[in-house]
């Protein structure tokens, strides 16, 4: 009987055993979870980060999961607002746009760094959109400083070369269109009309937005919106674009020769040189600027996005530490990331490296990342507020009336008071 | 007992939170009570008025052609001298049972500018130039329209098929050799004797088309220009692309309820057996 017990206690003190082990190994392997939305992209950079840091803390491994954008966005938003924080990740990529619509309306749910991060090491603008109050809760990433893309060989024939499109005005670009279109035959602009971003783009480049700065909208007497409208007018009425429905078709339009131009983030970068056979056939030109308008730059963003740590995660001490370790300080990092998935971040040390002077026979021997990280610095800066994605939605809503030559005042009155309707 | 719980706590309870929620305004999870704040807001919502003046267009031209074309399929898949029919039959019936995302997906890629129909129709020399089928306000709606149709005639044909197999034979063999020809015999006693099954059909079709969502959210999103923004497309929009408005997006939601009765009850009223 004695012995029986012995026995037993002797296999459950090794089944004890066991199982204190197996929980050490658990305690000590931590698995980060990051969700984001492109692998080819910002996932493609995580999980260079992440083996950079897993180099460095062998126990810590990195779960990187891609969503399309639009799920991702839905499914934390549920997430969110089901109050259930099972299955949110550690570390989330949101967009710009949309930052301040999270962190306002589900307060408590991401993770202020202040005391982690050196913000001052980060171009200011990126910082600013993750603000609330005196706490940022983002680490910077990527810039969405934009740029005209165009086929330097399709232009040449028609008889131009880069110094011809260096800081032009938009009714330049317009009348190199048609010159283009004349000899060459070839279209020079796609046009998604249901994708508002050239008007945030234009709008953007002289310092002005859906809305005031506290917040109020700033649609009807706003003139940089009027000049936007007008000058986007002006665009399809010469006949030099070619409308594309959705994003498959727009980036197929220009990456199939389709369209010999377009304006759009510096992010586009990586999509065009995914033809290796066009190399040396692309050049890139600072945006044109709006004609006669107070402010106008040749600077100007579209999209970009930043990391977030959740408040809930299982994993939170890692990963700001590691957001801090790798995304906070390694300019090494952002010189590999940037030569190989074009990744332009916002560390402002990252700028000095060597891959940023570098020139790219993609582009015709361009100095492709300096001229991106000079035109970064001067991008006007404005506050998106919480309701950009309403704003786009009325602004889409008038792209009908504006593509037919609508009246512009009557447009952006409607355009401002759906805006005013959905907000409340 | 255990039965009526279930219900309680999965249909009951969320029925009468959602009630709730619709009185309720906010951002995201800040809430407070708004009173009829919200059904004032609905009233002057330009939206709003958009997505159910697509979803009424949706409901009138595209229920009752699918139900009439489901009917002719039905009729002349009945006739048991056609050869090969229940090959036809599986045919017609099978886009119903294919996934939504799956069929979305591929109606997509067939209506883009330069996608197989537009090569089609210009191969044929219907048109000179592609149609900007999803790019166009006009034309977006045919493609939607033409989605649901070919994805749903054959369930309600399944229906008819089913009510016609149980019209007794010796009615149409009296009415033959009282000389009635084929067209007087599908007017005067097939569409008579079905129905309580059209009743059926219009009513949960129409049902399914006020609900309608996944064609056009994968299809167009609503667009171009929210020319094909649907009721649940909004409310869905409100809930998780806009900032989160979850008590105006519930009221919005009542709105669907509420047309669900009222339309099913005129259908039941037109449908109502006089004699009876």
């Amino acid at each position: 009987m004695t012995r029986i017990a012995s026995h037993l206690s002797k296999t459950l003190a090794v089944a004890l055993t066991g199982v204190s082990m197996l929980s050490v190994t658990a305690a000590s392997a931590l698995e980060i979870t990051v969700w984001c939305w492109d692998p080819n992209f910002n996932g493609a950079t995580m999980k260079e980060a992440g083996e950079r840091y897993t180099a460095m803390h062998p126990d810590v491994t990195f779960n990187i999961v891609d969503f399309a954008k639009a799920d991702l966005e839905q499914k934390l938003q549920a997430q969110l607002a089901s109050g259930t924080t099972d299955g949110l990740p550690d570390i989330v990529l949101i967009e710009d746009y949309g930052a301040q619509k999270y962190l306002q309306s589900f307060p408590g749910a991401f993770e202020a760094l202040n005391d982690s991060v050196d913000y001052s090491a980060f171009a200011p603008y990126k910082v600013e959109l993750a603000t609330v109050g005196d706490q940022t809760y983002s680490l910077p990433f990527d810039s969405g400083v934009t740029g005209l893309f165009y086929r330097s060989d399709i232009l040449s024939k028609a008889g131009y070369e880069a110094a011809d499109l260096e800081d032009i005005t938009w009714d330049k670009l317009i009348e190199i269109g048609q010159d283009v279109k004349e000899k060459t035959g070839d279209t020079l602009l796609p046009i998604d009309p249901n994708d508002a971003g050239w008007l945030r783009i234009m709008m953007q480049s002289a310092g002005s937005w859906y809305f005031n700065a506290d917040g109020s909208v700033n649609i009807e007497g706003n003139p940089v919106l009027k000049a936007s409208i007008e000058t986007y007018q002006r665009l399809l009425a010469a006949g030099i674009s070619k409308p594309v429905a959705g994003w498959t078709e727009y980036t197929g339009s220009f990456t199939s020769g389709d369209t010999a131009a377009t304006f759009t983030g510096v992010w586009m970068t990586g999509t065009i040189k995914a033809n290796a056979d066009q190399s040396g056939m692309w050049g890139i030109a600072p945006l044109p600027a709006l004609d006669g308008v107070e402010g106008a730059t040749n600077a100007s963003n579209l999209g970009g996005s930043s990391w977030y740590v959740m408040s809930s995660a299982p994993e939170k001490d890692a990963a700001i530490d590691f957001l801090a370790e790798v995304w906070g300080k390694d300019a090494d990092f952002y010189q590999k990331i940037l030569v190989n998935q074009g990744a332009l971040g916002s560390l402002l040390a990252a700028r000095d490296g060597e891959a940023y002077s570098a020139s790219d026979p993609f582009f015709g021997g361009a100095e492709v990342w300096q001229n991106f990280s000079n035109w970064l610095g001067a991008i006007p800066s404005v506050n998106y507020g919480i309701f950009t994605n309403e704003a786009d939605a009325a602004v889409v809503a008038q792209i009908p009336a504006i593509t037919s030559g609508g009246n512009v005042d009557e447009i952006i009155a409607a355009i401002d008071s759906q805006v005013r309707q959905q907000i409340q | 007992m255990p039965a009526l719980v279930l219900l309680g706590v999965f249909m009951v309870y969320p029925i009468l939170w959602s009630l709730w929620m619709s009185f309720q305004v906010g951002r995201g999870m800040n809430l407070s009570f708004g009173g009829l704040a919200n059904i004032i807001r609905l009233t002057q919502d330009t939206v709003f008025q958009r997505a159910l003046t697509n979803t009424m267009i949706f409901l009138a031209v595209q229920v009752p052609v699918m139900l009439v074309l489901a009917m002719l399929f039905a009729n002349a898949l009945n006739d048991s001298r056609l050869w090969g029919r229940s090959i036809f039959r599986t045919a017609i019936f099978l886009p119903c049972v294919t996934s939504l995302v799956a069929y979305s997906v591929i109606f997509r890629s067939m209506f883009a500018q330069d996608g197989i129909i537009n090569q089609m129709l210009m191969a044929i020399h219907v048109i000179a130039d592609p149609i900007p089928w999803l790019a166009d306000p006009f034309w977006a709606r045919v493609v939607v329209i033409l989605a649901i149709t070919w994805r749903w005639t054959g369930y309600n044909m399944i229906f008819y098929l089913a009510a016609m197999q149980n019209i007794d034979r010796s009615i149409y063999e009296a009415a033959r050799i009282d000389g009635v020809p084929a067209w007087a015999r599908f007017f005067y006693i097939t569409v008579p004797m079905l129905k309580p099954v059209i009743l059926f059909t219009t009513v949960i079709s129409t049902i399914g088309t006020l609900q309608l969502f996944d064609e056009v959210n994968l299809i167009t999103q609503g667009g171009p220009s929210d020319s094909t923004l649907t009721l649940s497309l909004y409310i869905y929009n409100l809930t998780f692309k806009f900032m989160p408005s979850f008590g105006y997006a519930a009221t919005v939601s009542y709105v669907i309820v509420i047309l669900v009765g009222i339309l099913s009850f005129i259908q039941f009223l037109a449908a109502r057996d006089k004699r009876a």
